[in-house]
């Protein structure tokens, strides 16, 4: 046991209602602790985390927008049948010009079309699916991986733990386009390949950062404590230590769900993602790219859809970092 | 995108291939001005843009800007159609094809190293049509030191230098096995020898080709299995160029190779940077007097690789580099050529058909429905060629085709059994014929499609077509270095279902009397096997015995008879579903003069061209 194991009350939640507590009203006058001045009210941690998450203005405006495009991945199908056109529907009379250019946004298609004469607009709209599905289903992916590799490698530590860093330094030096390409000319691309593919090489940056805290939190008294009165190593491992992790993890899950968009897009874009005529955001890009010249907004939907989703993902997640950690310094200051 | 740089043999054979069906090919220049006649804008198909006008001034540099590196520099291995683009001006052959604007010539052998053509009447072919006794003119030279004479031995070791054991032996072997007498055997022997360059070198001076023989120093004799009304078009093939016998010094084509390449015709490579640069200069030993088809009108011919389609473009519309040397004009570009009457846009109609859409004959999926006539003339119907067209830049640029041969080809004779209302496609027609056939529940295919440039496109417009049939169809992308080699050409994948359709591209090694690279390549049943090119297994009696009769004829006429009604079964028994036949677009600088389009290498014969004065 270190020597300094008194001097820190230990990390996590406890940390962090210290902490608001002692910055929240340094914010200025609308602290959010004191919406009934005076009296003193019960908060847990993460209600707290919440107040500080809702005075960040863009946080909140990324967290609808999110919440919006959400919807309208949901409501995909509807909004086709209200536009008229479906995602694969190709209308040649009117969508194509003689010489086969895309036709410019219009009454008819608001965004514009595409080089088979489909409407831009319903692409984007359904490519905010594969998006959104990606994104989140690879993050999960990874954040387990690396959750449960992380916890292993700093609980265990010694052996266990050189070999799982070992591991996870190997494939954070994973080439990782080199990868996916190999992959996908094995098993054929898809869907669920491209989540795979994305999960893999994300895990381990998350497995290193929670085999990090593993290793100090691990050293705590209450640790101790709960080994002393009994306490197997599992039970340490997702009672006792997973909890205090979770604040990192949470950051950092909102941060990898854009990379994991963009790397979908990327993957896409370079025919190894989304089989066609499956429409993506990385698709369409790739369509796109020998007509921008005369096609402006053939590359400029998608990828306009592209960057506003990665924005609000990483506005949200650095939200979500100032809210749960409010020791670091802030993006925006409000 | 790289222009179909690849003769489609070495697409098949899945050698080192990208694209076949950017293969924005053309070729003849249809109704068209003589050179030197007037200059019209490439606004019509039929235009032939040439910048004739004036008197042809020497000098210069003529500048080429792409993407690649040629396959090879060595006439024997050499195959695609851009390394053709400068073999034709440093390397000759016994007989050749024109400079020429006339459609009716250009696809038509002149003699080069020749004096003239063989016929029965001067008793250049024996009367059984299997003698070929070709005599050299005196005059063309090799660049060696001190310059030698180009000699009916020559031609004899060019001949046995292509089925050398390395891996740059010729890309098309067929045309040479089982045409030759004794070229098999040779090769046979030749496969054991160890490649060494003293053990090959031995072989080939140990050794003969029964059927190709020196008469003297000028005249060469071939000798063939069976008659071969097109033989002088295979003589034509760059494969068929005489080689000196310096080349015995080193490996085929290696890296030393291509710093020592010899030079018989009007330019000479001094300088050659592996995927960087190739620099022609005149080639002292040549003379005018001794080549009826070059005229060599620019001093310099410099080759830069590197930019891609787009950046190509943009400096030849600058003026800082005068040709494409690999890229073609991006389609998305030239409506606003067209529209503005760019003079510097020549557009060549074609005799390429590509893509076009090929069935598994193999495919254990839907029963075996695709092996049943009924069922693929059912398909015929619901492709709309007119939106497939669209994808390679419409209709100044393709027109709907509706049989396996495209114009150009001998035995072409237009014909649309299949006809739809303005080639748009009839579901209707379709599904009602699939229903007929047996299956009014429609099919599901799987259609194996390259996933990068303008395929995956084609691919989805085919899709839609065939989903309005109540057929679907789901894509399988494929890398494009796998697509021939690693899936088409693999007959264990095709009987596994793996695919039921795709689409790919075909792009003749010559054109005119051609049936032994179309029909014969992709129909002959009986090729049907590892790396063959019938990658579906067309295999119909009819079509196998008019291909045997068809290249054994002894003369064009009776050839092209054949080739017509196979290409007539072909659509009867509907083997593919052709889409359109496609044009070229070449755009030059303004500076370019004389712009003779060349359909062997797609591209303007950089031995006509001459440059403006002063600039």
């Amino acid at each position: 046991m270190s020597a300094d194991m008194t001097a820190d009350s230990g990390a996590g939640p406890a940390d962090t209602v210290d902490a608001a507590r002692s910055t929240a009203p340094a914010g200025g006058g609308t602290s959010a602790a004191e919406p009934s001045s005076g009296a003193i009210e019960g908060r847990s941690p993460w209600q707290l985390a919440w107040l500080l998450l809702r005075r960040d203005k863009a946080a909140m405006i990324s967290l609808g927008f999110i919440v919006f495009i959400s919807l309208v991945a949901a409501l995909a199908p509807l909004l086709a049948h209200l536009i008229g056109y479906g995602p694969t529907d190709q209308d040649r009379t009117n969508g194509i010009t003689v010489d086969g250019l895309p036709v410019g946004p219009s009454s008819a298609h608001w965004f514009g079309t595409d080089n088979l004469g489909r409407d831009i607009l319903v692409r984007v709209i359904y490519g905010t699916q594969v998006s959104l599905l990606v994104g989140v289903a690879s993050t999960l992916l990874a954040v387990a991986m690396g959750v449960l590799v992380g916890l292993a490698a700093g609980y265990f530590g010694s052996v266990v733990d050189t070999v799982l860093s070992r591991a996870m330094d190997v494939v954070l030096s994973f080439p990782f386009l080199l990868f996916a390409i190999a992959l996908v000319s094995i098993y054929g691309s898809g869907l669920g390949i491209s989540v795979f593919v994305i999960a893999f090489f994300t895990w381990a940056a998350v497995g290193r950062i929670v085999r990090g805290q593993t290793l100090s939190i691990r050293e705590k008294e209450y640790i101790e404590a709960a080994r002393s009165l009994g306490a197997g190593d599992l039970r340490i491992m997702f009672v006792d230590v997973l909890p205090n992790l979770l604040a990192p993890v949470i950051v950092y899950t909102t941060l990898l769900i854009p990379i994991a968009i963009v790397f979908e897009a990327t993957l896409s874009f370079l025919g190894l993602g989304v089989v066609p005529p499956t429409p993506t955001w990385g698709n369409m890009l790739s369509d796109s790219q020998d007509f921008y010249q005369v096609a402006w907004w053939f590359p400029f939907f998608p990828g306009l859809a592209l960057l506003l989703t990665t924005l609000a993902f990483n506005l949200l997640g650095d939200g979500v970092r100032d809210a749960l950690d409010p020791r670091a310094g802030r993006l925006f200051q409000d | 995108m790289p222009r179909t740089t690849h003769r489609t043999r070495t697409l098949a054979l899945g050698a080192v291939l990208t694209s076949v069906a950017l293969a924005a090919a053309g070729c003849t220049s249809g109704s068209s001005p003589k050179p030197g006649g007037q200059n019209s804008p490439g606004t019509s198909a039929d235009a032939a843009n040439v910048n004739g006008g004036g008197t042809p001034v020497k000098g210069g540099t003529l500048k080429l800007l792409g993407n690649s590196d040629v396959d090879h520099l060595d006439t024997a291995s050499a195959y695609y159609s851009v390394s053709y683009v400068i073999e034709r001006a440093y390397a000759r052959q016994l007989f050749t094809y024109p400079a020429a604007t006339d459609p009716n010539k250009v696809n038509a052998v002149v003699p080069d190293l020749a004096t003239e053509l063989p016929t029965a009447a001067n008793g250049g072919i024996s009367a059984d049509g299997l003698t070929y006794t070709i005599h050299l003119r005196q005059g063309p030279m090799w660049n060696t030191t001190p310059a030698r004479a180009v000699t009916a031995q020559d031609e004899v070791l060019g001949m046995k230098r292509l089925c050398n054991p390395t891996q740059n032996s010729v890309g098309a072997p067929s045309y040479y096995e089982g045409v030759i007498k004794g070229f098999s055997e040779y090769c046979a022997g030749f496969a054991k020898v160890k490649q060494t360059i003293p053990d090959m070198k031995a072989y080939i001076t140990g050794h003969d080709i029964s059927g190709v023989t020196a008469v003297d120093a000028n005249t060469v004799r071939f000798t063939l299995v069976k008659p071969a009304s097109d033989f002088l078009n295979i003589l034509a093939m760059p494969f068929s160029s005489p080689a000196p016998v310096e080349y015995l010094n080193y490996m085929p084509d290696d890296a030393n190779f291509r710093q020592h390449t010899i030079s018989d015709g009007p330019y000479q490579i001094t300088s050659y940077t592996p995927s960087q640069s190739i620099k022609l200069d005149r080639n002292p030993a040549w003379t005018k007097a001794a080549d009826p088809v070059r005229d060599a009108y620019v001093d310099h011919i410099q080759v830069t690789e590197g930019p891609d389609e787009a950046a190509v473009q943009q400096q030849i519309q600058a003026g800082t580099a005068d040709m494409e040397w690999d890229t073609s004009v991006p389609t998305a570009s030239i409506p606003a050529l067209r529209a503005t009457k760019d003079p510097r846009l020549g557009i060549y109609t074609s005799g390429i058909s590509n893509p076009f859409l090929i069935f598994n004959f193999q495919s254990p999926n839907n029963g075996g429905a695709l092996a049943k006539p009924a069922v693929r003339q059912a398909l015929e119907y619901a492709i709309d060629k007119v939106a497939i067209g669209q994808i390679y830049g419409g209709p100044s640029l393709n027109t709907p085709l509706d049989q396996t041969l495209p114009p150009g080809s001998l035995g072409y004779q237009q014909m649309d059994p299949y006809a739809t209302p303005g080639s748009k496609g009839d579901a209707a027609k379709c599904k009602s014929m699939l229903a007929a056939a047996g299956y009014p529940n429609g099919l599901q295919l799987t259609d194996l499609v390259r996933n990068a440039g303008k395929h995956p496109a084609v691919a989805q417009s085919v899709q839609t077509d065939l989903k309005a049939c109540g057929v679907t169809v789901t894509l399988d992308p494929v890398p494009q270095g796998d697509y021939y080699g690693k899936y088409l050409g693999v007959p264990a994948i095709a009987k596994a279902g793996k695919w039921d359709i795709s689409e790919p591209g075909w792009i003749p090694d010559w054109f005119g009397n051609n049936g032994r690279s179309t029909i014969e390549p992709l129909f002959d049943g009986r090729t049907y096997g590892p790396g063959a090119t019938d990658w579906g297994d067309v295999n119909d009696a009819q079509v196998n015995a008019l291909i045997d009769q068809a290249l054994a004829a002894s003369d064009e006429t009776t050839a092209a008879g054949f080739w017509h009604q196979a290409d007539q079964r072909l659509m009867a028994i509907a083997a593919i579903v052709p889409f359109e036949s496609q044009s070229t677009p070449v755009f030059r600088s303004d500076r370019v003069h004389n712009a003779i389009f060349e359909p062997f290498s797609q591209q303007y014969d950089v031995n006509e061209i001459w440059l403006s004065p002063n600039s």
